[in-house]
């Protein structure tokens, strides 16, 4: 043959091929016994592994929180019909979460831009494996440091200042009952600012990785017509890198609503409505976590507990699926374990 | 055609070379500055995700540091009334290795087997369950445990459960990367070995898992990190133990336990000390493993290039 | 490269484990295993915790294992099998349905504590003051009711926060008796200890006597009721004790006198072990299910004089001032073993073991002084008739 096989499209399509027939002799054709149908079965079940325990988890908790027997009076605040009202912790998780994703966005993106755009590479090369190392620091650590160290700061420190100069605005005054805020500084705003750190690394890496996908050539153009880096970004980069931003929101909202112990461990666990912005209230996780050595002795809690579970999990598997999908590689940030 | 680039055109179908074009030094100083300054202040927000690491690890370390000597480290005593963490070491060493056992065993077949038996579609399922998996809350898993091993299957508050539990959570970071690892192996070593008449469980034994091994080991060990910093799925399932666990069936204690009861019982108290020794071994080996795991990793890319010659 | 390094990883792993594994035959002292020892679990009330890890870690014959988890779940753990000893402040009623056995191990006593910078005297505080900052009809600390009952001190204008316990806590029901016995009209009514921030959202919740000293001492111008066995970390995290009122401090012309206002140092809890007549037999179960030795008047329907003759209004010689809340920490046990369970045969066996040490070594020292761990906690040792009746409930244990 003259021609090579790398110029075989050519080749291929001068002539048509003949439509492919049934084999000569069908009878002829080797059966795949039952011993070949276990072969091809066989592997696929390992990797059935991941959804079967989701699956598990699911149905686990579903058949633990007897889902029949709170209806929808199980999302009211506790009364006495259903002492155990779940409203404040659904609460509590979404005004933790949703500042802190806000603000873990905001940093994230200007953590991104500069390390993509402005920084050079060797300087980059050292601090991005340092923000992706904040990620691997598990969660009671940063509770322990934060309930340590900063939440004095807040309880002394930044909380009456916000009380003397901010009180104007609705939700800064000071409560006098319930008290808040007290010196302790546990409370919302202690628990933002630890969720923005945890929720942190995981945006600036989605959208680093965003920022870094968009093609080169996309890049020059804006720069050879006049645009300075910013106006490139912010008008180029960002609508490209767009899937990749809101994915970096979705899952960073995910881990923030997801955190457990280090919330635990500044938020005061309280199950009240907080009444203004620096009072103690609850989050779902942190409830769930804090209670169930005592629903061991109360049914009714459990099943409370386990259907709160069921919430949680189905916010986190929405969010989780949203943002996953919006990504067109198939794991995201692997290295840092996201 | 419309392009993205179209939105670099300012209003009033000016675009940004004009500027230049026409003389207008005070806007285009105007955006060259602002550039400027931009491009100064934001790496300093770099500092505000490194000052709080900084201050943790420094706080950690310098709280941590003097208490921890050799005795503290080797004695057997009990952790609730002395400065003692020969015990909870090696019962977080016998939770952390079975989870790890477990977790390797559940998804290291599965990550291999939907890279290489999977068709596009299926594997796209799998790897999203695979995702699903990994963004579950701890306290999630925690509580399947619980209500699967501790109550459902009877096992109690015992080290199984939570090997299990512990495992389970772990899974699919080990999943993850035993794709990515088969996935990333260079076509034309796979077709050759496949054209060699090789059988599949062949080609993962004999070509595959070397070139592979070094990156499901960076899982493992990336597993490894996330397993040790793991709080609720312990607490939720496993008993405390004051002595060294002898058979399965017992409960054990983990060094973020020890955190958690620090927390709890505040200055002044033993649990408080051996919280800080604990969160200090715990961010030391953390940071270890990451840099190992980054270090096999850029390894294994060169490695992978260099194959493909 | 890359397996070079996995290789070097994989030695230090296993070279730590071997490491681990040899060093007790090297350095045979240090190591605390022996052939089958028993493996005890207790959880409970977080009073009782610091004595029972001290026991704990001074008894070798048995690995015993300490939570603090509250009253509540000790009762709960122990009905369930869960675990050998359920530790709480309250007696459990009908407790032989469960076949559980009350078993008194050690005197206890609960403090007020209170963080007020620039205050550095011991406020009198009586029931129905505090009855009055809990259910907020006392809310700042210069309130009149305060002021009189502390002349001479300068009581500062802040709100008062008051602490209270979230979890199901033996410490709750001991406060909650108290401030109902010297205020019936007090709205969350009788002593139980269901959490009273679930009553009444104003108060702020802490969980454990680990959790009240924590939220004391990091919320300025806040009182909470924190068990004795606390007071050393309560004192190092500057926090300051009030005396406690008696029955005579109640009435308007008792308000003032020092003497009905009884500090928890020194000889008042001391008095109270060298009376007589503190047999068991004398406690009435009947309304509250609890021995609480509620030294203020003893009129108290339900409660139990550990003082003959009762005590504040009328004192024995012997014990003049006996401080008002003091309580008997109890442990549940069952009374025989349920197989494949924590309360096994061969575990309640050594359950016994350890529970007839306690009484004798953990309780006394040789030389009819309190063992030092009693004395470390700020406990009282157990006297001859509790200890009697004791032997008569692990003498009833069959294993």
């Amino acid at each position: 043959m003259s021609t090579t096989p790398a110029a075989g499209g050519e080749a291929d399509r001068r002539e048509p091929l003949p439509p492919l027939d049934s084999p000569p002799d069908a009878a002829r054709r080797p059966r795949r016994g039952w011993k070949g149908w276990v072969g091809v079965i066989v592997p696929f079940i390992p990797a059935l592994v991941p959804a079967a325990i989701v699956i598990s988890v699911a149905v686990t908790l579903v058949n633990a929180s007897g889902l029949h027997n709170f209806g929808w009076g199980f999302f009211l605040p506790g009364s006495s019909a259903n002492p155990y009202g779940v409203a404040v912790e659904i609460v509590g998780s979404f005004l933790t979460a949703v500042p802190a994703l806000f603000l873990s966005m905001i940093l994230g993106l200007g953590i991104a831009i500069a390390s993509v755009v402005y920084l050079p590479t060797f300087i980059t090369r050292v601090l991005d494996p340092f923000v992706d190392l904040l990620a691997g620091i598990p969660s009671v650590v940063y509770g322990l440091w934060a309930f340590i160290v900063i939440a004095p700061i807040f309880g002394t420190v930044i909380n009456p200042w916000a009380v003397e100069h901010l009180s104007f605005v609705p939700g800064f005054a000071r409560s006098i009952i319930p008290p808040s805020p007290t010196t302790a500084g546990t409370g919302l705003p202690l628990a933002i600012i630890v969720l923005t750190l945890m929720a942190l690394p995981i945006t600036t890496l989605l959208i680093r990785d965003a920022l870094r996908s968009i093609p080169k050539d996309l890049w020059e153009s804006g720069l050879a017509l006049g645009a300075t880096r910013w106006e490139v970004m912010r008008r180029v980069g960002l609508r490209t890198g767009s899937r990749g931003i809101v994915s970096a929101a979705f899952l960073g909202f995910g881990r923030a609503i997801g955190e457990t112990v280090a919330v635990a461990m500044v938020i005061g666990v309280d199950a009240r409505f907080p009444v203004n912005v620096y009072d103690v209230t609850s989050t779902m996780a942190a409830f769930m976590f804090e209670n169930l050595d005592s629903a061991e002795s109360h049914p009714a809690l459990l099943q409370n507990l386990a259907e709160l579970a069921l919430v949680l999990l189905a916010i986190t598997l929405v969010v989780n699926l949203v943002g996953r999908r919006l990504v067109s590689h198939i794991y995201a940030g692997e290295v840092a374990g996201i | 055609m419309a392009t993205v680039l179209d939105s670099v055109t300012y209003p009033h179908g000016l675009d940004p070379s004009d500027d230049l074009r026409r003389g207008n030094t005070a806007r285009l100083r105007w955006r060259t500055g602002f550039d400027r300054w931009i491009g100064y202040l934001l790496p300093l927000l770099f500092l505000v995700a490194l000052v709080p690491i900084a201050d943790l690890v420094w706080y950690i370390g310098k709280t941590a540091l003097p208490t921890l000597t050799f005795t503290v480290i080797s004695s057997q005593n009990s952790f609730q009334s002395y400065n003692a963490l020969g015990v909870p070491l090696i019962s977080t060493f016998y939770i952390l290795g079975l989870a790890t056992v477990i977790a390797v065993a559940f998804g290291l077949f599965g990550g291999i087997a939907t890279a290489e038996f999977l068709s596009e579609s299926a594997a796209g399922w799998v790897r999203m369950s695979a995702n699903l998996l990994a963004g579950m809350p701890s306290v999630i898993v925690g509580y399947f445990g619980y209500f699967a091993f501790v109550l459902y299957f009877g096992w109690g508050y015992a080290i199984i459960a939570g090997a299990f539990t512990l495992g389970f959570f772990m899974t699919p970071y080990i999943f993850r990367t035993a794709d990515l690892a088969f996935s990333s192996i260079p076509r034309p070593i796979r077709e050759a070995a496949y054209g060699s008449g090789a059988r599949p469980v062949q080609y993962i034994l004999r070509v595959g898992a070397p070139i592979a091994f070094p990156q499901i080991l960076t899982g493992v060990f990336l597993a490894m990190a996330i397993g040790l910093g793991e709080t609720a799925p312990i607490i939720l399932t496993v008993a405390t133990n004051v002595a060294v666990p002898t058979n399965l069936s017992q409960g054990a204690t983990y060094l973020t336990y020890l955190i958690w009861t620090g927390f709890q019982f505040g200055p002044h108290s033993v649990e408080l000390t051996l919280a800080f020794e604990a969160a200090f071994l715990i961010v030391v080996v953390v940071i270890a493993l990451n840099i190992v795991v980054r270090v096999i990793a850029a390894r294994f890319r060169r490695r992978l290039e260099g194959l493909y010659q | 490269m890359g397996v070079a390094i996995a290789i070097a990883i994989i030695l230090l792993i296993v070279g730590v484990a071997v490491g681990y594994v040899v060093y007790p035959s090297v350095n045979p002292s240090k190591t605390t295993t022996s052939t089958a020892k028993a493996s005890l679990t207790e959880t409970g009330s977080s009073l009782f915790y610091p004595l029972m890890t001290r026991w704990a870690g001074n008894y070798s014959a048995a690995t015993i294992s300490a939570a603090s988890t509250g009253s509540g779940t000790g009762q709960a753990s122990a009905i369930l099998n869960l675990v050998n000893f359920g530790a709480s402040d309250g007696y459990l009623t009908n407790a032989s349905s469960d076949n559980i056995a009350n078993f008194p191990a050690a005197i206890s006593a609960q403090l007020i504590f209170y963080n007020l910078p620039g205050v550095t005297a011991h406020l009198n505080l009586n029931g129905t003051v505090l009855a009055g900052i809990y259910d907020g009809t006392i809310t700042n600390w210069n309130d009149p009711l305060i002021a009189a009952a502390n002349p001479g001190v300068t009581l500062p204008s802040n709100a008062i926060v008051p602490l209270a316990r979230a979890d199901s806590s033996g410490d709750t029901f001991l406060f909650t008796s108290y401030v109902y016995m010297s205020d019936k009209a007090w709205p969350y009514g009788a002593p139980s200890t269901a959490s009273l921030t679930s009553k009444d959202s104003h108060l702020t919740g802490e969980t454990g006597n680990s959790g009240m000293v924590q939220g004391a001492s990091t919320t300025q111008y806040s009182i909470a009721y924190i068990g004795i066995s606390y007071m050393a970390s309560a004192i190092a995290d500057k926090l300051q004790y009030a005396a406690v009122g008696d029955n005579a401090s109640l009435s308007a012309s008792g308000g003032v006198v020092a003497a009905n206002y009884i500090l928890p140092t020194g000889g008042a809890t001391g008095t109270i072990a060298q009376d007589a007549n503190l047999g068991l037999q004398e406690l009435d179960f009947g309304t509250y299910g609890m021995a609480v030795s509620l030294i203020l008047g003893g009129s108290w329907a339900g409660a139990v004089n550990l003082v003959a003759g009762g005590g504040g209004s009328n004192p024995t010689a012997a014990s003049p001032d006996p401080y008002p809340i003091v309580n008997l920490e109890y442990l549940m046990i069952k009374l025989s073993p349920t197989a494949g369970t924590q309360v096994s045969s061969s575990n309640l066996a050594a359950t016994v073991t350890f529970l007839e040490w306690a009484l004798s070594t953990g309780n006394w020292a040789p030389g009819s002084s309190p063992s030092t761990w009693i004395n470390q906690v700020g406990f009282l040792p157990l006297t001859a008739e509790v200890t009697g009746y004791d032997m008569q409930i692990l003498a009833s244990v069959s294993t």
